[in-house]
């Protein structure tokens, strides 16, 4: 059967706009993703992932910046993730008509709007002073805070899209509550899950203004969080506003290397999304 | 008495009594969604080890009687029912009276299947260990019974480690039927539990409904009316709310007491 010409064409014109709304969007990653590339291309030597950040003049790496972001959003996605699956299993679950539940919820949506900026301040406020100095704990807490109403709100939704009959099945066959929801809706819900905690990683990976205020920097080699920390970001920032050429070009190669892994972690989450629609 | 229903003697709910042939008795039951009722005084016996068809136009409130009988609808806040449901001697309404004692005794099945996400096995065995302790052979003892009462054993039984996800649409409600079973109920509640699948698979199932009666009593809600002719030996007629006749199957389809029964059941609403 013929279309008509008037609705092939708004067609090729809805097609037209999608497509360059696609390159437009790609456009700008790929243009990022190059920069850093070519301007860090010479600073991404196996020593970038070996050696110190260096004084200015010499040769150097990110090692110690690599170590103490991994460091603290892994202690952050420990402190965040359990509070943060448990309080949205809270909310959709045990409290789910109760006017406490919908209170927690706005406030929820509120931290998770609030500034990182704001939460760093909190933070410096809270554990730097009272602690007398900048630490690591106080960097992973402050990630933490902008983690966990993330892992909230996921935990929250994707429990919600549990069929009511799943939840009903479970209860019909007399289990309680707790294993009811650890034993259906946790299953039905764990690849949304996963999938919330990677994106709230991938975003508190590049958080550059919570850290200031609570990490700081360090150009030493320190594995103890309980002083200040050398971390990407952070070292990003200070050696872009450097006059050191060196500086400049292991600044770039943070910034690639950073991009990459929030690129990876995306794709990562594809994976998990996909695995849970399939199974 | 009736030799294929045993558990009644009455055609009217108005008359209804205290039936001791009954396995679940149900008085003076009324039911709400907030403030709107959705039963009223509703009273009758349903027959032990036979199926009772529950029909109905839509939003009659079949579906909320089942409900109410394993106490699901408490999962809700805004739903609550009044009266009494006595099965075993016991009011099983009754705030005391264990939840969980309850379910055991009354399995249910839903109009969607709702397998769990893993595998065949413990989607059966799932609250096995729950109500008891079990060795593992006696686990997979149980389990293979209940796949076998569910007449889904030879299908799977080279693949119960694989996902119950992966069955088909009708081995699924088998499935849940199985899990429903294998905590060893009295009572088995199915709530259109055929509306979603294909005529080859509700007709296992309705073949399996009539094999299950022999060890269970049976409630079924349904909306297809040749159905509920096929596998019930009693039927009861709800529109908006009320019992409106409740009978021997083949009197209630052949010589309906009530003229609402009557229009219904030759289509004239519904």
């Amino acid at each position: 059967m013929a279309v008509p010409a008037r609705r092939r064409a708004a067609d090729v014109v809805a097609f037209a706009f999608a497509s360059l709304a696609t390159v437009f969007g790609l456009f700008w990653l790929f243009w990022i993703l190059w920069t850093t590339l070519s301007q860090g291309a010479a600073a991404l030597t196996p020593a970038l992932f070996m050696e110190m950040t260096p004084p200015p003049g010499a040769s150097g790496g990110l090692i110690n910046a690599f170590y103490g972001s991994a460091a603290m959003i892994l202690l952050a996605i420990v402190i965040g993730t359990p509070i943060g699956v448990a309080a949205g299993t809270y909310l959709a679950e045990q409290g789910r008509y109760t006017r406490l539940a919908a209170t927690v919820s706005f406030i929820n949506d509120i931290l998770l709007s609030a500034p990182s900026i704001v939460i760093g301040l909190f933070i410096y406020e809270v554990v730097v002073r009272s602690m007398g100095h900048f630490s690591g704990y106080a960097g992973a807490l402050a990630l933490a805070m902008i983690l966990l109403p993330i892992v909230v709100r996921t935990t929250e939704e994707s429990l919600r899209l549990v069929p009511d009959q799943m939840r009903e099945a479970g209860f019909a066959l007399g289990l309680p509550r707790w294993r009811v929801t650890s034993r259906v809706l946790y299953r039905a819900a764990q690849s949304a899950i996963v999938t919330g905690v990677l994106l709230a990683v991938a975003r508190i990976a590049g958080e550059t203004a919570p850290l200031l205020f609570t990490a700081l920097n360090n150009q030493f080699w320190s594995t103890s969080l309980n002083g200040p920390l050398a971390n990407v970001p952070v070292v990003i920032f200070q050696y872009a506003m450097s006059p050191y050429d060196e500086w400049h070009t292991l600044a770039w190669a943070g910034a690639f290397v950073l991009t990459s892994f929030v690129l990876l972690l995306n794709l990562a989450v594809r994976v998990v999304a996909r695995k849970g629609t399939r199974s | 008495m009736n030799e294929t229903a045993p558990g009644f003697s009455l055609r009217s709910p108005r008359e209804a009594a205290p039936d001791p042939e009954a396995k679940i008795e149900i008085r003076d039951l009324d039911f709400y969604y907030g403030k709107s009722p959705a039963l009223k005084n509703v009273s009758f016996g349903v027959p032990a080890n036979a199926v009772t068809s529950i029909i109905g136009p839509s939003g009659c409130g079949k579906s909320t009687l089942l409900r109410t009988i394993n106490r699901i609808f408490e999962l809700y806040p805004e739903q609550r029912a009044t009266g009494e449901i006595i099965i075993d001697g016991a009011n099983v309404l009754e705030r005391g009276y264990p939840l969980s004692d309850l379910r055991r005794l009354v399995g249910m099945v839903f109009q969607k299947p709702t397998p769990f996400a893993s595998s065949i096995r413990s989607n059966v065995g799932f609250a096995l260990n729950y109500y008891d302790r079990l060795s593992k052979s006696e686990t997979n003892d149980r389990i293979e019974d209940a796949l076998k009462q569910a007449a889904l054993w030879d299908e799977v039984k080279d693949k119960l480690n694989h996902s119950a996800l992966s069955l088909s649409g009708g081995q699924q409600q088998r499935l849940c039927i199985a899990r429903a079973i294998a905590v060893q109920p009295e009572v088995l509640l199915l709530d259109e539990a055929t509306s979603a699948l294909d005529p080859i698979s509700t007709a296992k199932i309705e073949e399996l409904i009539d094999e299950l009666r022999e060890r269970f009593t049976i409630v079924i809600v349904t909306h297809n009316m040749q159905q509920a002719a096929r596998v019930s030996q009693s039927t009861a007629f709800f529109h908006l709310g009320e019992l409106i006749e409740f009978g021997n199957t083949s009197d209630l389809f052949t010589n309906p007491r009530e003229q609402r029964t009557r229009d219904y059941i030759t289509g004239r609403y519904g």
